[in-house]
């Protein structure tokens, strides 16, 4: 196909014109004030320049904005997509469709009644998306994003296209009628242009995730309803006034002046409460409008997702670009049997500054484990745990921290006069439970093609990482680790959602069995580079594809 | 398995000793406008501090090892928590040396090898000759252009 220059939607160019019109509009006004304000210029002179300013300015930013649309161009060639943009200094970037990771479509509110939307294309390189077309008509944006993977997939096929025929006869035994559909030729599976649902997020599930996701992002929606929707003089200082009137009930103070230190734990505590329980609704509604309606659907080698109330994203995986998958759990989610899968590429998602996305948001874990299985080709994992010296470790740990606690109560009883601080001795007997759960939740498998990691309680963390995608290996051991004969491997991969998450490290074995299984990632390594020579196809759909 | 260049122990005592330094100047502040701090005090916590720094730095050298292995560049390295990197040749990105300026003072150099991994993604040989830091470089370029499999990433 030839490749053809576009612009973005006309729309668009109306806003950026808008945009930089009301930017140039507000710049004399900023200039005037500063010049009124320092150099003390006459105020009848400000606001005759006023007069002739403003609207020149209005004009330049309008002819700006209108300029840098019609110089915004972009283009799908045979190899690379071309953005050219750029008012006074140009800037020509050419993406090859080898490197692009995923491609994200976004739309707002206002953004889906207009018809656009917002097209994200990244690659591993660079600390930030590549290419944001802002904005296209959205069946523009689809449009881009299936032909960006059509030619990846036409690119790819010229480089090797002989290397994968033999590769498709068996339905791994592994394979689930629910995840994957019968197998086809490759050849046909790249070329296929429909789609396959692979989940579909249904509304008992979708509550589910509401009901047990925790997302401490949104303690920021209770102080912004407070700050916004208050009268600032109707409460004592920061705290409004309903908070006072619940804490009066159980024993608060009348003001935060003069009370007695116990009132005004109590003071707190209901605060506190009052604060967790209205950042939970809060977090339940943000899962709600952001996952609702979540599809997951395969085409060709890529995974396609799409989600959300009012805004809606959706985009494109290519199976190939997958680094790991994670399957997130907290207690809480565990008591339910349910869990969530997470796949991570080295480009950066909407989802969050690190390239994940979530492939199944929250289904039942038998289901998860099903459709870990499908992507990954990895077998249930049987997991070994870290060394019982580990446990002792972390109760020593825990311990201390508690004393700590303990400790500092004392302290502010010595300054306040808060009675009962012995009272706070309750943390040191939860160190023992704590210990036991970070010792029990770790574990890791060893597989034929994959490393499996477990780690964490209150957000429970199980990495599969093919071992082609290791990056590096390292074995750790501090003071502590060596008095003990123990070590942590960190298994890195270059998955870009270790910036915001630890990156995969098994916690605390035995130090012969740390330095045996670096060995043996090491080779495994080497071997699967090997075996995966020419073969570059990376985690597909279909358990039996690899050889 | 490879030692660095013994010549960056004073390299690194003289880091230390510029931190023992610099406590001092901070305790000194403290002592002129906070509160009095005890001359003797003073001295003994720079001299303690310098002691440690030493020591540090000396077994920070004897700890450091490095190799050129068959298949990886293989790190062995740290005094608190000792750390043993495997960095498959696969995975070397590309390769630099450097040559910061206190370094240049010391006639040492560094080679820093970068992975698309996410946190260690650079990994740094410091204490090399500028000539041995060269040839390593080379070696490397060399494997890992070699060993190209597959795509990183």
């Amino acid at each position: 196909m030839a490749s053809e220059t576009n612009r973005l939607h006309p729309l668009s160019g109306a806003m950026m014109a808008l945009r930089r019109g009301f930017t140039g509009f507000s710049i004399p006004f900023f200039l005037t004030g500063v010049g009124s304000g320092i150099l003390g210029i006459d105020a009848d002179l400000t606001i005759d320049l006023l007069f002739v300013l403003s609207p020149l300015g209005f004009v330049v930013g309008v002819g700006y904005g209108l300029a840098y649309y019609y110089r915004f161009t972009y283009a799908l060639t045979a190899d690379t997509f071309d953005v050219t943009s750029g008012v006074l200094s140009r800037r020509a970037r050419e993406i090859p469709y080898r490197r692009v990771q995923n491609v994200d479509v976004s739309q707002g509110i206002v953004q889906r009644l207009l018809g656009l939307a917002v097209v994200s294309i990244e690659t591993a390189g660079g600390g930030s998306t590549e290419a944001t077309l802002r904005f296209v008509g959205s069946d523009e944006a689809d449009r881009i994003r299936s032909e960006i993977r059509r030619r990846t997939a036409a690119v790819d096929d010229a480089s090797d296209a002989t290397e994968r025929s033999a590769a498709t006869d068996s339905l791994s035994e592994t394979a689930d009628e629910d995840v994957v559909e019968p197998q086809r030729d490759n050849d046909a599976a790249r070329g296929d242009r429909s789609t396959t649902l692979l989940f579909e997020l249904e509304v008992g599930e979708l509550l589910v995730y509401a009901a047990t996701a925790f997302r401490w992002g949104a303690a920021v929606f209770p102080i912004l309803l407070v700050t916004l929707f208050l009268d600032p003089d109707s409460g004592a200082g920061f705290l409004p006034d309903f908070v006072f009137e619940t804490a009066r009930s159980v024993g608060g103070p009348e003001s935060i002046d003069g009370a007695p230190v116990d009132a005004l734990l109590i003071l707190a505590a209901v605060a506190a409460l009052q604060w967790f329980v209205a950042t939970y609704v809060a977090s339940a509604l943000y899962t709600i409008v952001n996952y609702y309606g979540f599809q997951l659907g395969r085409q060709g080698n890529d995974l396609l997702y799409e989600r959300g109330l009012l805004q809606r994203y959706s985009g494109s995986i290519p199976t190939d670009k997958i680094q790991s998958v994670t399957i997130t759990d907290n207690p809480l989610q565990r008591l339910v049997g349910y869990a969530g899968l997470w796949i991570e590429t080295a480009g950066y998602g909407p989802e969050s500054t690190g390239g994940n996305q979530s492939a199944v948001p929250m289904a039942a874990e038998s289901r998860i484990y099903r459709f870990a299985t499908a992507l990954t080709g990895v077998d249930r994992p049987d997991f070994r745990g870290a060394s019982p010296l580990a446990r002792r470790r972390y109760l020593v740990r825990y311990s201390l921290l508690a004393v700590g606690v303990v400790a500092l109560a004392f302290g502010a009883s010595r300054v306040t006069g808060l009675e009962r601080w012995y009272l706070a001795a309750v943390v040191v007997a939860a160190a023992p439970l704590a210990a036991h759960l970070k010792y029990v939740n770790i574990g890791y498998h060893v597989g034929d093609d994959h490393i499996v990691i477990r780690r964490g309680f209150w957000r429970r963390r199980t990495t599969v990482i093919p071992y082609y995608r290791v990056q590096t290996l390292s074995t750790r051991r501090s003071i502590f680790q060596r008095r003990l004969g123990l070590a942590s491997l960190v298994v890195d991969t270059a998955s870009s959602q270790t910036f915001t998450w630890s990156e995969p490290t098994i916690e605390d074995i035995d130090l012969e069995t740390a330095r045996t299984l670096h060995e043996t990632c090491g080779e495994r390594l080497q071997t699967a580079l090997r075996e995966r020579a020419g073969d570059d196809v990376g985690l597909s759909v279909e358990p039996g594809n690899r050889p | 398995m490879e030692s660095l260049h013994p010549r960056v122990r004073l390299l690194w005592i003289a880091q230390e000793a510029l931190a023992a330094i610099a406590l001092g100047v901070g305790l000194a502040a403290v002592d002129r406008w906070l509160v009095d701090v005890p001359t003797v005090a003073l001295g003994v916590v720079v001299a303690l501090g310098f002691v440690l720094g030493v020591a540090y730095a000396v077994r920070r050298y004897g700890v450091w090892r490095f190799e050129i292995e068959s298949d990886a560049l293989y790190l062995e390295r740290g005094v608190v928590t000792f750390v043993e990197t495997a960095v498959p040749f696969v995975r070397v990105q590309h390769v630099d040396t450097q040559f910061g300026p206190v370094e240049r003072v010391f006639g040492l150099s560094s080679v820093v090898v970068y992975t698309a991994g996410s946190r260690n993604a650079d990994v740094r040989i410091p204490g090399l000759t500028p000539e041995r830091a060269e040839r390593i470089q080379d070696t490397l370029r060399q494997l890992a252009t070699e060993s190209d499999a597959t795509d990183a990433v």
